[in-house]
């Protein structure tokens, strides 16, 4: 009963890291079609922009994780700005050069700056909750909870504010979009602003139970594209549903099989269902 | 109100306009004959801002529009609605409604009065506004797309082929929404290659063929012509 509640914990965990990162690299993709390779590096960004307000100014860690969404969003909005907007009608291959070469750049300036060491970055938040022998790490509790109410905060911006159902609008529609005069400069600002802001949370709310280095970003990114091709490119609940699935996979099945297959799962079980469903669980689109 | 001087518009080397000069008078119901590649939605894209003319000028009121961005061209009160109607098929009509008046968003006020107005020109809008654009008929997604226009406050609202795939009944009811549309002050550019019932409700039209206007003149003229006759009508 423990064991299974354990996995359970971890499956629910890694979903929403993954959840969270996936979804801004499918919102991203809905809207301006670029599969965002760099996304990764923002999420590395994030943990190492918290690990140095907390380490290096002293401060407290939510505060942290707020400036570090900040300064990811930023960060995006330049890509955007200096680097795909200029591409916006090159062919959609110099998009993804372009994505990989941010991935490489920001990884040399961390690189540069804090060197290639592991780092550990610690939270206020360390303690073992106990119910009845079940044991909960409150930073796994924090990540679970954290990221359900980013999604419900943004499910609630893309639906009930006219700002956020611009971005919806765009991805229904571009055309249809500019024909009520919403300015696509805006949206993709805004839907990189968001995308970036996710993966900083997402970082730093993982870090503290995993650690922080230049190349942390790689297999989180993977597998969010794993996700959200399961998931249906573009899709919203794609995203969060394929981040469950794979989160619980990993977990169950680096668990019952072996904590060194837990990678594989995940390639494989992309193999799976792209076999099944070529166009992914939930048709593009679909909100 | 819109004046057009010797635009020219360009994909590749193609020319798909060549030099067309035309306007629309402020309170005008103005046609556009053509048939199908003839430049219309090629036209109808560089008024409103989608597509850059290589060589001429577009005025709105002596105000110089070409090259502005959409979103201001809508600002401006230059609304299309276009063939095809592009709706946010998964929004619900009330949706697809409420982001035609995304540029006048702080109006609250006046946007719940359009939104009664668009649902008394379109009552069945109205039953139907929690479901997806994507589920109603050709139709009624013509009436969401006109609806959506008409919340972003057209001085000059462009109407591309409203009656393309449209049952003859409905395309008859279309019309009269376009004249009433009309009668309220806005002046009203209309694509069409339904031209005898397009023609009937028209002030003045033009006929565009190849990327050129080969005619012009009033409703009378035009449906007197001969040439009108033969290539459009069929009678």
């Amino acid at each position: 009963m423990n064991l299974l509640f354990q996995q359970v914990l971890n499956g629910l965990t890694l979903g929403s890291i993954y959840g969270l990162v996936a979804l801004g690299l499918t919102l991203v993709y809905g809207i301006l079609h670029i599969p965002n390779f760099a996304h990764g590096a923002l999420y590395m960004v994030g943990a190492f922009a918290s690990y140095f307000f907390m380490t290096d100014l002293g401060l407290h860690y939510w505060i942290a994780m707020l400036l570090s969404g900040g300064v990811v969003a930023v960060l995006a909005m330049l890509c955007e700005r200096l680097v795909f907007h200029p591409l916006r009608n090159a062919p959609p291959i110099h998009d993804k050069i372009a994505a990989i070469g941010i991935l490489l750049f920001l990884e040399a300036v961390v690189q540069m700056f804090w060197g290639s060491d592991f780092r550990r970055m610690a939270s206020p938040f360390g303690g073992i909750l106990r119910f009845d022998g079940l044991i909960i790490p409150e930073q796994r509790l924090l990540i679970i909870v954290g990221a359900f109410t980013l999604m419900l905060a943004l499910h609630l911006f893309l639906r009930k504010t006219m700002l956020g159902s611009t971005i919806i609008a765009m991805a229904q529609s571009r055309e249809g979009a500019f024909l009520v005069g919403i300015d696509a400069n805006r949206v993709a600002m805004l839907t990189f602003a968001i995308s970036g802001m996710l993966a900083a949370f997402a970082a730093t709310l993982y870090a503290p139970i995993n650690l922080v280095y230049p190349a942390m970003g790689h297999l989180v990114i993977m597998k969010a594209f794993v996700i959200i091709v399961l998931g249906g490119m573009g899709s919203i609940p794609g995203a969060i549903v394929g981040a469950m699935i794979l989160g619980f996979a990993e977990s169950f099945g680096g668990f019952y099989l072996s904590s060194d297959y837990k990678d594989i799962i995940a390639f494989s079980l992309l193999v799976v269902i792209l076999s099944f469903r070529p166009t992914g669980l939930f048709a593009k689109g679909a909100h | 109100m819109l004046q057009l001087e010797a635009v020219e518009v360009c994909y590749g080397s193609f020319k798909a306009l060549k030099g067309v000069s035309m306007q629309v008078g402020a309170g005008e119901l103005v046609v556009l004959l053509g048939a199908n590649g003839a430049g219309k939605t090629t036209l109808f894209n560089t008024i409103s801002g989608l597509l850059k003319p290589t060589a001429g000028r577009v005025t709105l009121e002596g105000q110089r529009i070409d090259g502005l961005k959409p979103s201001r061209l809508v600002g401006a009160g230059v609304v299309q609605c276009a063939e095809g109607r592009k709706l946010f098929p998964q929004m619900s009509v009330q949706e697809n409604l409420s982001l035609g008046a995304y540029l006048h968003r702080r109006d609250r006020e006046g946007n719940r009065r359009n939104l009664r107005e668009v649902y008394a020109l379109f009552p069945i809008l109205e039953q139907k506004k929690d479901e997806p654009a994507g589920s109603l008929s050709g139709g009624q997604q013509q009436m969401v797309a006109i609806g959506r226009a008409l919340m972003s406050r057209p001085r000059l609202l462009m109407l591309d082929e409203p009656s393309l795939g449209l049952a003859p009944l409905v395309v008859n009811q279309m019309f009269e929404v376009i004249t009433r549309i009309n009668r309220s002050g806005t002046s009203v550019l209309l694509a069409e290659q339904n031209a005898f019932a397009a023609l009937k409700i028209a002030h003045r039209a033009y006929v565009i063929e190849g990327g050129s206007l080969v005619m012009e003149g009033d409703q009378q003229a035009m449906l007197g012509n001969e040439a009108v006759r033969k290539a459009y009508i069929g009678a």
